[in-house]
Parts: structure tokens; sequence; C-alpha cells
């Protein structure tokens, strides 16, 4: 039975809580009220996904990608930025968002399908500079990486503190782009950290169908980047590795990468069957390892949490992630002609004047093929 | 989620009109009207940065970025490593971040690995944060034949950008057109692939204004006026399409395209009202090249005034030959004056 889709075996990683939720390394110096934070963003990606599956189910949604199992990855590594620092994500990193406080409403209302200039007018986004920015979500993989890169680049050549951080799957490793913004990155000492989300299914293909290679953090070794291997279904290693690599960013240390060995236990997105192509019980053996679980286990053995307090705070994200929904709902269906905009400055030209006007009168219900001497419509 | 402030000169702006801040002009050939600009552009706008491969101490292949390493250094004119998609990727996030990039592509024909950047960041990442990001971002790329270069380094592949929305495609055909329409282009808010025609980079002098000087992005250029037909170009073939003019016999208008995207079709559409007759003069292949475009937009918004139809003068539908017979695809002044004398001598 493989448990395991890479060559290397389990467990060869830095670590610091053990599946059990012991402690195995010295935890991150985080108060109770950070890591209280931490598990409150855990709970609400949870719930958030949970809900956006069933909307999803109900035709609400087209199409999700959920992180479950997989959320210490995102969660850690986000919380390791700072105020001010620029995220370049994908679309499996729902907690980092949740981590930051970005709004529900928004990201909802988005794959709703309403133009993000829809989302813009009735659901503005908050004011500027009180957490960390994030790009939109890319979803053609690897080219976020080389867009981070450039903007670390920015900051090392105006001497500015910002650290750019971006997520990389273990199957988009395989990508040119990859490989060209980590070599940039040595190259220029960027500030630059990059997370690979090693989940070890890209769709259908599994990590050892990637790579001959050993693991996918010394892929960073040809560039010149240093690179440390994380278990990451420990949300306090992914934090404690992140914050090093961060923090030495910030300081003119230069770049990082960081493989974060997690499994993805769903889908790749709701358009997918995964039992078609691998043995489930590979996601039987992660439940096992569970990553909120194994926090849950630590923070009540410590005495951080307990029964009320999770109970209390499930209610509390239940009620956000609902509220967040029904503001998302309430977002008017996207104007076509929204289709036209934001694509250049200045007066629009002709061509999207002329064909602007012509969308305006189908949508009429008339015909656009009147004009035969380019006065318009 | 913009990025920080320049120094709020740059804007769309530019693209509103001709200015000139005044004061003499100096004769130069177009790459070093280029290589002027891009002092000037370092100089006026710290947000300023050039990259690519060998622009630093050679100053580029073609020299065009001669002695601006040694004036701005190699964080304002920076070195980069053989990698056109990393080149154009890291220009995006720099863009991203208030930064107003200026990356070169050494050859057009060099411009496909970057192609996964350019369309999925570059063209795409103001209209995909709603408007929130600009990519101010001017890719400046040598193109075109005739100068004997090998296959890949002679295409004109236009088209490819052209069929991107969210892109400004401009083409300049004179030292001074490359002043006024690089500077409007590194000014403006939006991403820019600005093709250098490199036969003619030292091919002609012109007076070139020494101050302050933009052209508008969007202005179809009307190089010389004409009532029998109207001969379209851009870039290197504006020239060709002179002598043509020259040899002719008919009163030819000449339209130097300048803008390949958006298009000027008003300026199209009012020149082929009035003259009746249209050639398309470009180096691209043939199908599907602007050429088709504009044919297209003419028989759609202007066919009551044609007295022929419209013919494209242009490169043959293969890959660019080898420099023994590149004379033979080139589409040339003696090409040009064949398609106006078949569509004089048009009747219906």
């Amino acid at each position: 039975m493989a448990l395991w889709s890479e060559r290397r075996p389990s467990d060869d990683f830095h670590r610091v809580l053990a599946p059990d939720g012991s402690l195995v390394g010295d935890p991150p110096e985080l108060g109770d009220d950070e890591l209280k934070r931490l598990y409150r963003s855990f709970l609400q990606t949870r719930r958030l996904e949970e809900k956006l599956l069933r909307m999803q189910r109900r035709g609400e949604i087209s199409i999700i990608a959920r992180s479950l199992g997989e959320e210490a990855v995102a969660l850690g590594s986000a919380a390791a930025l700072a105020a001010g620092d620029w995220c370049f994500p994908t679309y499996r990193q729902t907690a980092a968002r949740a981590y930051w406080g970005s709004p529900v409403d928004r990201s909802v209302a988005s794959l709703m399908g309403a133009e993000t200039e829809t989302v813009n007018e009735h659901l503005p986004p908050d004011e500027e500079g009180e957490g960390v920015v994030f790009t939109p979500p890319y979803v053609p993989l690897t080219v976020n990486v080389t867009n981070a890169v450039g903007s670390a680049m920015a900051d090392r050549f105006r001497g500015t503190d910002t650290v750019s951080l971006a997520y990389v799957g273990e199957g988009s490793t395989s990508e040119g782009d990859f490989h060209e913004a980590l070599n940039f990155a040595g190259v220029y000492d960027a500030p630059v950290v990059t997370v690979c989300q090693n989940n070890q299914w890209a769709i259908s293909v599994p990590a050892h169908r990637q790579t001959a290679a050993e693991t996918f953090a010394q892929k960073a070794d040809a560039h010149g980047v240093p690179h440390e291997r994380v278990d990451g279904n420990d949300v306090l290693a992914m934090y404690e590795a992140t914050k090093e690599a961060v923090k030495n960013a910030r300081d003119g240390g230069g770049p990082a990468f960081i493989e974060a060995v997690t499994y993805r236990r769903v889908e790749h997105n709701t358009a997918d069957e995964p039992g078609v192509y691998r043995d489930e019980e590979e996601a039987e053996y992660w439940a096992e390892r569970d990553p909120l679980d194994r926090f849950d286990a630590y923070l009540r053995r410590e005495g951080v949490i307990d029964d009320d307090w999770v109970e209390a705070v499930g209610a509390d994200v239940d009620a956000e992630v609902q509220a967040g929904v029904e503001r998302a709902r309430e977002v008017p269906e996207s104007d076509p002609e929204r289709m036209f905009d934001n694509h250049l400055h200045g007066e629009p030209s002709w061509t999207a004047r002329h064909q602007r006007a012509e969308l305006r009168a189908e949508q009429r219900g008339e015909n656009p093929f009147t004009d035969f001497d380019g006065s318009g419509l | 989620m913009s990025g920080r402030d320049t120094d709020g000169e740059a804007g769309g702006d530019a693209a509103d009109g001709e200015r000139a801040g005044g004061g003499g002009e100096t004769e130069m050939n177009l790459v070093t009207a280029v290589n002027e600009t891009l002092a000037r552009e370092l100089h006026r706008d710290e947000a300023v940065r050039l990259l690519g491969y060998d622009l630093g101490p050679i100053g580029g292949v073609y020299r065009a970025t001669d002695g601006l390493y040694e004036t701005f250094g190699e964080d304002r004119v920076i070195d980069t490593p053989l990698s056109e998609n990393g080149i154009l990727g890291t220009a995006v996030g720099m863009a991203m971040r208030g930064e107003r990039p200026v990356p070169e592509i050494q050859f057009l024909g060099f411009f496909y690995p970057a192609f996964g950047q350019f369309m999925y960041a570059l063209a795409k990442m103001h209209k995909r944060s709603g408007g929130a990001l600009d990519v101010p971002v001017t890719v400046r790329v040598p193109y075109g034949g005739g100068i004997k270069s090998s296959e890949y380094h002679s295409e004109s592949t236009e088209t490819f950008f052209v069929h991107t929305p969210g892109v400004r495609v401009v083409c300049p055909s004179t030292p001074r057109e490359t002043k006024g329409l690089l500077a409007a282009s590194v000014r403006s808010d939006d991403p820019v692939v600005f093709l250098e025609p490199k036969k003619i980079y030292r091919g002609f002098e012109e007076p070139v204004p020494d101050g302050d000087f933009t052209l508008p992005l969007d202005e179809a250029r009307v190089v010389r006026e004409g009532g029998d037909v109207t001969l379209i170009a851009w870039g290197a073939m504006v020239r060709r399409a002179e002598t043509a003019a020259d040899r002719v016999d008919a009163d030819v208008e000449i339209l130097d395209l300048r803008s390949l995207s958006p298009i000027d079709v008003d300026a199209v559409l009012d020149s082929v009202r009035r003259t009746g007759r249209c050639v398309v003069l470009h180096e691209a292949r043939r199908t599907l090249g602007l050429g088709a475009e504009l044919s297209a937009l003419i028989n759609e918004y202007a066919l009551d005034s044609l007295r022929a139809p419209v013919k494209r003068a242009t490169g043959y539908d293969v890959h660019f030959p080898g420099h023994q017979v590149e004379d033979a695809y080139m589409p040339d002044a003696q090409r040009a004056q064949y398609a106006v004398e078949a569509v004089m001598d048009y009747e219906f």
C-alpha cells in the first residue's frame, strides 16, 4: 500500500509537533493570543471551505479548490510575515488570507463569478497598510513566483525592508518559470521567501513523477538559494522556519526556499475525482496526521484552549462566514459591460468604443451589425 | 494595492497629445534617439529601471544602452541572467510595486520564452486586479529583417501582441518619432511593447527636439498627403513606402500607423474614404498579419468608398529565410509600387 508519493521517506524534515501534538522540538515564542489567532484562522478556513463546497454543490459557485489538511502550510508561513509585506498566493492558500483578515465577502463574491470591478464597487477593499498586501490569487502556476522575485528586487534596489512571499506547488516546480524566478532571486539577493506546498499530487500526477530529485527543497540548491524541508502539517514548524527566512531576508540576507511536506486529502478541485487515479487509503493515513487535530491537542495540553473556547470561536467564525456569504450574495450580477473595463488607461480606443456599443445593442436585443460607415450605432 | 507614488508625472496624459519642452534640435539616428530618451527618462524618474541581457557594460548588442550603466549604476541599468521570461516576470513584479521598468528583449525572435509572463501577468494584471494594480512596463524589442542577420533575429511577429488585450504596441519609424513615442511609452501607465526597427537604427539622421518631448500613443501620422491611394506602413517600411510613392505615377497618401494597438481606426477610415484605395505594407507574414485586420476594418466600415480591393504587400507565409534570400522575402519599394499600381489600374 503506497502511503507516500515521494521517493524520500516520511518524517525527514523539521518538526516541532509530532502528529499526536506532543512537542519534539522547541516551540516558537508565541503568546496565547497569537496561538489562538492561528487556531481561529485554521477554523475559519475549514468552515469557509465547507460552506463553499455546499455552495458549489448547489450551483452558486462553479468551482473551488479546497485546502483541507494542508492549511498549516499557508497559515504558519503567512503568520510569519509583517504588515506591509507582500504575498503572492495561488488558489490553495485560503488560510493565509484568513490569518490576515482578508474579507470573506470579497473572495466569495469573486468565486460566485462577479467581475472584480463589481466586487470593488459593492464591497470596497479595506484601507491599505494594515496588513499583508495580497495580490490577486494566481491561477497559472509559478507566474506568481517570478513576479514576487521582481517585487523583492524592487525592495532590494530601493533599500526598503519589505519581504515578498510566494507559494508554489510541488508540481509547478517543474515549470521553467520556477527556475527562472529562483535564479533571479539568488543572483540579486532578493528578499523573497518561496514556499513550496508539496501536497504530493498535482491533479493526477504524483510527486515522484514530477522529479527524479530526492526532494523538492534541493531544487533551490542549483540557484544558490538556501532551503529547508519542513513538516507542512505542523503549523508551529511552518511558522518557525518561515519566521527565520523572513527575518533573514528583511535583514539583507537574501532569498529562501521552504518545502512544506503535506498531502492533498481532497480533490484537486471540485471538477476532479481522485478515486480514478490514486489509492484513497493514502488520504486516511493523512487524516490521522491532520494539522488542526495536532495543534488542537498541543494547545489543550498546554492549557491555552478548552472546549468552551473552541465552541465559542467555532460559533464566531460560523457567524463571520455566514455574514460574508450573505454580503457576497447581495452583490448584484455584474453588468456585462464591465468586461471592457481596465484594459488600457486614457480615452477608450475606437475599437473599444465600438465593441462596447455592439455589446450594448445586443443586450437590448438589437442588431449590433448595422454600422457600415464606422460612425457607430 | 497600488504601489508607491512616483513623481506624479507618469500617467495616461502622455497619450493626450504632442508635447515638446522647447529648445533646439539635434541631428541623430534612431538608435541614438533610443539611447538619449532612455537616459532622459532614467534621469527624470527614479522609478525607471532598465533590465535585460547585455544592457550593462557592453551597452546592448546594438549599443542602445551605451553609457547608461556607467551613468546610472547597476541597480538602474540591470544586467540579467539569460532568461527572457525571467526578465519580463521580474519586471512585472517591480511594476506591481510602483517601479517603471523598461525591460529589453534582445530580438523579437527571442520573445517566445517570455510569452507566459506576457499573457498571464503583463497583459492581464491590471484587469485581474480590477484596476487596483498598474503594470507600467515598456518592453523594448528590436525587430525586423533586412540586415543580413540570421533567421531567428529577423522576424516581425507583432500580430501576437496586437491580438492580446491590455497592452499597447508601438512602433516608431524615424529618430524624432522614436524619442516622442518612447518617452510617452515609458510614462504611460499601460504595458507597452515598443518595437524598434533595427534595420533603420543607423539608417539616417533627422533633427530631434532636445528638450522634453512626447508624442500621442494612439494617433497615426500622415507622412504625406495624397488623393489617389492610401499606403499604410510602420517601422522600417515607412521609408520604403516613401520611395515607392516617389516612383509611382499616383498621388499617394502615406499613413504611419505608429500605434499598432490600439489602431487609430478613424485615421485609417478617413484616409481611405478620401482616396478610395488602400495598400498595406508590412514585413510580417501575410496571413493574420496586421494587414488582414486593416483590410477587414476597411471592408466593414468603408466599403462604399472603395474603388479597388485592399491589397497587402507583405512577407510570405514562411519562416524567415536565411540571408541569401531574405531580400526576396522582404517587401521593398518595388513590391509596394507593384501593389499601388495594381490597385490604381483596377476597375470594378
